[in-house]
């Protein structure tokens, strides 16, 4: 059976906060609650990355926030997708060249979705996840590595080397 | 005595909404022994405001220290920065921030409340206080021009006059918001399951608030006497009618009351405001370079928050140090938890509302 169609009819959001002011949070908040409503799309909040589809990071990553990001993405399965949400998540924002942020997640890992905004209304996240849904209907199982790390995967996948390895590159890089 | 199980609860857990980790020792189900951990958002504003942003520039970053109250931040900061270089701020302006830093508070306390809801199960009800929450934040749309960070403060006064037509909408949406904070106050106050859940639990007695420097809410639901607005004159609050919110108990239930009782304390000054609006200018220039130091303290919707800043006639301020209320709070909290049930942990971590982007900046 072609899972593909049902892929996007319930897609559940997994939601970080790197190193954010809070600012776009509460707009995602607000996304789930009724004026904006985002479950008409079947979409739920679960804080569960192995249960998620949609990862929405905010926030410039600060370095200690960059491990556990990676980790975070590494647990969910594929296929997935990553949004954006904020000016700063998008490239720094206002925070951008402060000692100690990584100015912008796709530093650390890929991102499909950029949702600018200081703060991102909460419109600007409803198109932003919709086009998530879209990208998410066309990924397939392969395992995206981030653009920084050299490691070669084959198919069956060892999650657990994998993070490890890349949690070294990671430090390596410092 | 069962065996020892260190559990931990964040950085990513599903009831918080923030990256704080606590580090649970518990035996069966009563925890023994815990450590927090706060610095996972620390980005490094103040270094950055004392080497990389010019003085006008500050108040925008200081902003973004956190979301939920940006308006304390900024007022905090331009206020100070306003004492130190004698600036006379026209009346309309203070009378315009303090409008809006009331919306502001109304947004953040039913933040608080609606959360403490969810996390003890009752989604409809965090759904409603949410629903009745983007009345405000359309208010404060309308007022600013966004809805978060709103950027409304600069110094020397604020960054967008009040027009009649945004004032008579105002006062339509005022009117229904204050129907519905009435009718939240009595969900709050008299709901039967809610009580059942809150009251007497995560107490924190008169003694234990006056001890640890509790701040904001919880130390007024615990009985203490303090508030800022009261304390230190940096808002015309007298004049518009502000009552200070005492309650005894220190429980989680009385925590949220405190927060409705102010929320209504608020909708009212905002009509006083409304009311009686004085005509002027908005915004005066600001000449020179700041030289000296000095500090204020400010009641955000978390509670007193403090901000000095040093300057040595250059246009980068030599140093500016933010002690925010959270900061304050997490002694206490760390002093409650132990000997509590692991069960209740998430409803009285909810109940102080912590902001920890603020307390790591
Ligand atoms: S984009 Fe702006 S509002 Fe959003 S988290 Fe970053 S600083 Fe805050």
């Amino acid at each position: 059976m072609d899972f593909r169609k049902f892929r996007k009819r319930s897609p559940w959001i997994l939601h970080y906060n790197t190193g954010s002011c809070n600012g776009c949070d509460i707009e995602i908040l607000a996304c789930l609650a009724p004026k904006y409503d985002v479950e008409r799309f079947g979409i739920l909040n679960r804080g569960n990355p192995k249960q998620s589809d949609i990862l929405l990071v905010t926030g410039p990553v600060t370095k200690r926030a960059k491990e556990r990001l990676l980790r975070l993405y590494f647990e969910m399965p594929e296929p997935k997708v990553v949004v954006a949400v904020g000016a700063c998540a998008c490239s720094g924002g206002v925070f951008r060249h402060m000692y100690n942020v990584e100015n912008g997640v796709d530093k650390v890992i890929p991102v499909d979705v950029y949702v600018p905004g200081c703060a991102a209304r909460p419109e600007a996240i409803i198109d932003g996840i919709v086009r998530a849904l879209e990208i998410l209907k066309e990924k397939g199982k392969e395992v995206e590595l981030p653009h920084w790390c050299s490691a070669q995967v084959k198919p069956p996948v060892n999650r657990v080397k994998l993070l490890d390895r890349c949690l070294e590159e990671l430090h390596g890089r410092r | 005595m069962g065996k020892r199980i260190t559990v931990p609860f964040g950085s990513q857990h599903v009831a918080l909404p923030e990256p704080v980790r606590f580090v649970f020792q518990t035996e069966n189900e009563k925890i023994v022994d815990v450590e927090v951990d706060v610095g996972y958002v620390h980005r490094g504003i103040e270094k950055a405001c004392a080497t990389k942003f010019k003085y006008m520039q500050v108040g925008y970053v200081v902003a973004r220290v956190c979301g939920l109250c940006a308006i304390s931040h900024t007022l905090g900061y331009v206020t100070a920065l306003e004492r130190l270089m004698g600036v006379e701020v026209p009346k309309r302006a203070l009378y315009l921030r303090l409008l809006v830093s009331e919306l502001d508070r109304i947004h953040s306390h039913l933040l608080a409340m609606g959360h403490t809801a969810e996390v003890a199960g009752y989604e409809n009800l965090f759904m409603q206080t949410f629903r009745h929450r983007e009345l405000v934040m359309e208010m404060l749309e309308l007022l600013t021009g966004n809805r978060v960070q709103f950027d409304f403060a600069c110094p020397g006064g604020v960054n967008r006059d009040l027009t009649p037509e945004v004032e008579k909408v105002l006062r339509e949406k005022l009117k229904v918001l204050e129907e519905k904070a009435l009718w939240l106050r009595d969900v709050y106050e008299n709901d039967f399951s809610l009580t059942l859940r809150w009251k007497g639990t995560g107490v924190v007695t008169e003694e234990m608030a006056k001890e640890m420097n509790v701040v904001g809410p919880p130390a007024r639901a615990a009985g203490l006497k303090t508030d800022v607005r009261a304390e230190f004159d940096y808002l015309p609050f007298k004049e518009v009618g502000y009552r200070m919110v005492v309650l005894k108990g220190g429980s989680i239930y009385e925590r949220n009351l405190v927060r409705a009782l102010e929320v209504l304390n608020s909708i009212e000054m905002c009509w006083n405001i409304l009311d009686g609006l004085p005509e002027g200018d908005i915004k005066v220039p600001v000449k020179g370079l700041p030289e000296g130091e000095m500090f204020v303290r400010i009641e955000a919707p978390r509670g007193e928050l403090f901000y000095y800043i040093r300057g040595s006639k250059k246009l980068i301020l030599d140093r500016v140090r933010i002690r925010v209320p959270t900061f304050a709070n997490i002694p206490v909290m760390k002093e409650l938890f132990v000997g509590m049930d692991y069960a209740d942990v998430p409803a009285t971590v909810i109940s102080f509302d912590p902001c920890l982007s603020c307390t790591a900046r």
